[in-house]
């Protein structure tokens, strides 16, 4: 593991902010082609929970990495839920994602503290590592539950969200998203900006799925829209991932032939 | 308006019921014959994958399992108590087929696939044939694919995990009763409660017979407090039904 370019208070600070502000911007608004704004907050929200697998599971946890992303997605639907659903009973929306993000971040901490003081795994980041994976868990249910339904009322997610099942690719895709970058990258030679890099191509694709489940619930348009902005995202990214393998590949590559010489 | 300590106090049964299950859950776990990846290599003894995905499946077949009966009864009249059994029965028998399905096509390929005789290196003798283990693990393995042990043990463990999943399901449906919210929730409560007794046998156990197994109780003691966090304010979510529906 190499010396991190950007450290976990950073990444933490724009998931947080990032994720809020676009899922706040997309909810609150009303206007569907601004869906994709909570998608984009998820994305970071992704990148942060996946440096805080990449932080805990280097510690070698014995049970796989993606135990800790369905944990984190585990822990995150119920604080999702629970704060969109006080919003709903207090008629506030607008306070449903911060009771979440909070919530999760108390579930995340006992779970941190049990692992550690009951089960006795004795890893010393793990309290702050599941804090954040469970923060990242919820802002991204929210968010893309947010991006497919358009609103950010409890009532609206449960009938385009919930109902309709679209939450079972939203939560196995976001689960995918944060466990994923660390369980394709780990290694002796595992760098900070190759996992991120990944976990943003990751996020990506899971909201262009966001965007074809919201083809029937939002708007055609903005679906378009956020499919669109996905695919570019993705594209960027995913290049770019290439482009670290390679230059992490140190002695040199040689194509196997699968792809023209210049496509990659 | 919903009042929150309202709902808490009208629901307390079901927070009990969902502590239940969870420590239902957190047991199971420790019964199912989880290898990892060594497993996969016919290396070790066990399912070749993760304790997660292997109560994942076990779980989610045995919701599906509890939600046709609850359907089916719900359809007969009011769910009581008695109906709340019958629904653990369907999802506990759902999750063992799932498992046993699982553990016995796994053998088909260590058996004539790889062509090792399932064998554990954690005993002598197999405690319930009597058959001399030692002599079949092959040299550098700890024992490879499901033996009679194993195999009983892992349909234990569908059993409680099913109980356990179809549980939760079953007290959150007396909750919201909405089945969408129900079963994004207990499958929820399902991964905490099956990943905190992961961490616990850090990540492969053979099943009963394993010194491992020695470790329950403290998966149960960390599953309690995990549960009984996740139940309450699991309760206090309301069904769409409450807000004067949609």
């Amino acid at each position: 593991m190499s010396e991190p370019a950007e450290t976990a208070n950073q990444i933490d600070t724009k998931g947080v902010v990032v994720g809020l502000v676009g899922i706040y911007i997309a909810g609150i608004s009303g206007i569907p082609y601004l869906a994709f704004l909570a998608g984009i907050g998820a994305i970071f929200a992704t990148k942060m929970g996946a440096d805080a697998v990449r932080r805990v599971c280097s510690y070698g946890i014995g049970t796989g990495v993606p135990s800790i992303g369905m944990l984190a997605l585990g822990m995150g639907v119920i604080a999702a839920m629970f704060g969109l659903a006080i919003g709903k009973m207090y008629n506030a929306v607008f306070i449903g994602p911060i009771v979440g993000l909070v919530l999760a971040l108390v579930i995340g901490f006992v779970v941190g503290s049990l692992t550690n003081k009951v089960i006795k795994l004795n890893i010393p980041v793990m309290e702050r590592c599941l804090t954040e994976i469970a923060g990242a868990g919820v802002l991204v249910l929210t968010g893309f539950s947010v991006m497919v339904a358009g609103s950010m009322d409890f009532a609206v997610i449960v009938e385009k969200v919930i109902t309709t099942g679209y939450i079972a690719p939203i939560f196995i895709l976001g689960a995918l998203g944060i466990l994923h970058p660390f369980n394709a990258n780990l290694g002796p030679d595992e760098t900070q900006d190759r996992t991120l890099v990944h976990s943003y191509s990751c996020g990506a694709i899971t909201m262009a799925i966001g965007g074809v489940c919201s083809i029937a619930t939002i708007d055609p348009i903005a679906a378009i829209l956020s499919i669109v902005i996905a695919a570019a995202i993705w594209y960027v990214n995913f290049m770019g991932f290439v482009r670290l393998v390679q230059r992490d590949a140190g002695a040199g590559y040689v194509g196997t032939g699968l792809l023209p010489p210049g496509a990659m | 308006m919903i009042d929150i300590i309202t709902m808490l106090a009208t629901h307390w049964i079901s927070i009990i019921g969902i502590v239940i299950g969870g420590i239902c859950i957190a047991v199971g776990v420790h019964f199912v014959p989880v290898g990892g990846a060594p497993a996969a290599m016919a290396q070790a003894t066990g399912i070749g994958t993760g304790t997660v995905q292997l109560a994942a499946g076990s779980g989610l077949t045995g919701l599906l399992a509890a939600g046709y009966m609850y359907k089916t009864l719900s359809a007969a009249g009011a769910v009581g108590i008695s109906e709340v059994i019958l629904i653990c029965a369907t999802g506990a028998v759902g999750a063992m087929i799932m498992m046993t399905t699982t553990m016995i096509v796994g053998n088909w390929v260590y058996i004539y696939g790889v062509g090792v005789p399932p064998a554990s290196a954690k005993v002598e003798y197999d405690p319930i044939t009597k058959n001399s283990q030692a002599p079949y693990v092959a040299p550098g393995t700890v024992g490879q694919g499901m033996p009679t042990v194993c195999f009983v043990s892992g349909t234990i463990g569908g059993l409680l995990g099913g109980l356990g999943g179809s549980l939760v399901y079953c007290m959150l449906m007396w909750v919201n009763g909405d089945p969408a919210i129900s079963s994004i929730f207990a499958i929820g409560v399902f991964l905490v409660n099956a990943v905190l007794p992961s961490y616990n046998i850090q990540g492969t156990i053979e099943g009963f017979h394993d010194p491992k197994f020695k470790r329950v109780p403290k998966a149960i003691v960390a599953c309690f407090i995990a549960s009984l966090l996740c139940g309450i304010i699991a309760v206090m979510i309301p069904g769409t039904a409450m807000f004067g529906g949609i």
